[in-house]
């Protein structure tokens, strides 16, 4: 067989366009869940009551089931059941970001638990109020402890993005699977495309194990 | 005492109001006229599904166990060579997505090869294929959490290779992988369901063509979720469970 530069190098724009509308898709449901994950983290560190059991379940739920199941749900469901018009592109955000909002309740909760508990008892006896103990003793630090995870969390959900193919999204691995159909050179586009994913996703990768291994030399063991 | 007194009114009354809202928009008449008998109809479709999906995780769980352990002695090699090789696969295989591989694997390899594979096993090697590359990390990271000494005595006790690996390295570091294994078998116990892009026959595979026929996808993806969910929740606490006796035991 032949390498068939000519159509790839043809269509490569449209395949950069389709980057674009991962890396949108990703964008969008990272800060969807960054909120969503911020609520279930507070709730979970509550400890006790209605609002902790909701966030244990909804945690519980969204990161047991396979994302694929979740972005069918999403797709077929939601949208008979709140009887509105939702586009595939709105229920793959939707589904990431529900998602995203469970995977990074427990991360953000494990930067909090991270902080150690005798900076907080001092904030406390000073009586610094409770909002700027948030703000300044513990959100700093837990930023600090939990950028590896988070970081890691991002090529997690940049590898579940392309899932949303599957529900026609016109991200990387739906455009490059119609191209390759309609051209013919499947082998061109989709190796096109597993080397983009991988130069997204790699230095992100090394990104994380850098700012681990800076994390550890900092805190010291 | 300002935060006690928002995490149990604020957070529980917004949860609430967020569902009261939610209620406003739902479709009530559509909530109501629900049956949930078809998933009982096609129970044995979809039995057979889960069967599997089940089959499909163990086939990843031992095959990347074994590719992987491979994998990781290679990685121990004096030969650079061969680090550098084991060590692209791990991070090609790690660093694109799993949907990627699959359709690489089903759509691409054959016009190279000649030999096209069909959706089942194309969906085995690529399952197997990013399993290993999983494993291959898990698994090294045991081995070199075994003390320097013990390979030393080995050394120094002239043990060939074979019997260094298999009784002197390879226990304690398999001690130290089993939670992460675990860990690892359930993501991709998870994963099986992407293999329903290739039309493998697994449990999703299965609901998506119960749902094309029956017009039911609310009851079916709903009954799937909740079956998904309390197989990897059961999953998920037995390793907990696993690694606190493995805690114990270490005492």
């Amino acid at each position: 067989m032949q390498f068939d530069t000519h159509q790839l190098m043809r269509h490569f724009p449209e395949l950069i366009q389709a980057l674009g509308v991962t890396v949108w898709i990703s964008t969008l449901s990272l800060a969807f869940g960054i909120v969503l994950g911020a609520f279930a983290c507070l709730g979970k560190l509550s400890g006790a009551g209605v609002g902790y059991r909701f966030a244990t379940g909804f945690i519980d739920f969204f990161r047991t089931i396979p994302e694929v199941v979740l972005i069918f749900w999403v797709y077929s469901c939601l949208p008979l059941l709140l009887s509105v018009r939702i586009s595939s592109e709105g229920c793959g955000v939707i589904a990431l970001s529900l998602f995203g909002g469970a995977y990074l309740a427990e991360i953000f909760r494990a930067g909090v638990l991270a902080v150690p508990h005798g900076q907080v008892e001092a904030a406390r006896a000073l009586a610094v109020p409770t909002f700027h103990i948030w703000r300044r003793v513990i959100v700093p630090p837990a930023i600090r402890r939990m950028m590896p995870a988070f970081i890691t969390f991002l090529t997690e959900l940049l590898k579940a993005s392309s899932l949303l193919s599957a529900i026609g999204v016109g991200e990387m691995a739906y455009r490059a699977s119609v191209l390759g159909a309609k051209t013919l050179s499947y082998f061109e586009f989709l190796s096109a495309i597993a080397v983009l994913y991988f130069l997204l996703i790699f230095p992100l990768s090394m990104l994380a194990r850098q700012t681990e291994k800076r994390l550890l030399r900092r805190t010291g063991h | 005492m300002k935060s006690a007194v928002l995490a149990r009114y604020a957070f529980p009354s917004s949860a609430l109001t967020l569902l009261v809202v939610l209620s406003f928009f739902l479709n009530w008449e559509l909530l109501l006229s629900l049956d949930f008998s078809v998933v009982w109809e096609y129970r044995e479709v979809l039995w057979r599904g889960l069967l599997l999906t089940l089959l499909l995780t163990a086939a990843a769980g031992f095959l990347g166990l074994f590719f992987g352990t491979v994998l990781a002695i290679v990685s121990q090699s004096p030969i650079a060579v061969l680090r550098w090789l084991v060590a692209a696969y791990v991070e090609i295989w790690r660093n694109t997505p799993l949907l990627v591989q699959l359709i690489w694997i089903h759509f691409a390899l054959p016009i190279v090869t000649g030999i096209s594979t069909t959706a089942l096993q194309s969906g085995i090697i690529g399952i197997t294929l990013q399993a290993s590359a999983y494993f291959t990390e898990i698994v090294r990271a045991g081995i070199e959490a075994v003390p320097k000494g013990q390979w030393e005595a080995a050394h120094a006790l002239g043990l060939p290779a074979r019997t260094r690996w298999l009784r002197v390295v390879l226990p304690p570091a398999i001690r130290i992988m089993i939670p992460p294994l675990v860990n690892l078998v359930i993501s991709f116990f998870k994963a099986t369901a992407i293999l329903s892009v290739l039309q493998v026959s697994e449990l999703m595979t299965v609901t998506n063509r119960i749902s094309n026929v029956t017009f039911k996808p609310i009851e079916l993806f709903t009954a799937v979720a909740v079956i998904y969910f309390i197989l990897g929740y059961v999953m998920s606490r037995a390793t907990l469970k696993i690694e606190h006796v493995l805690q114990r035991s270490e005492r």
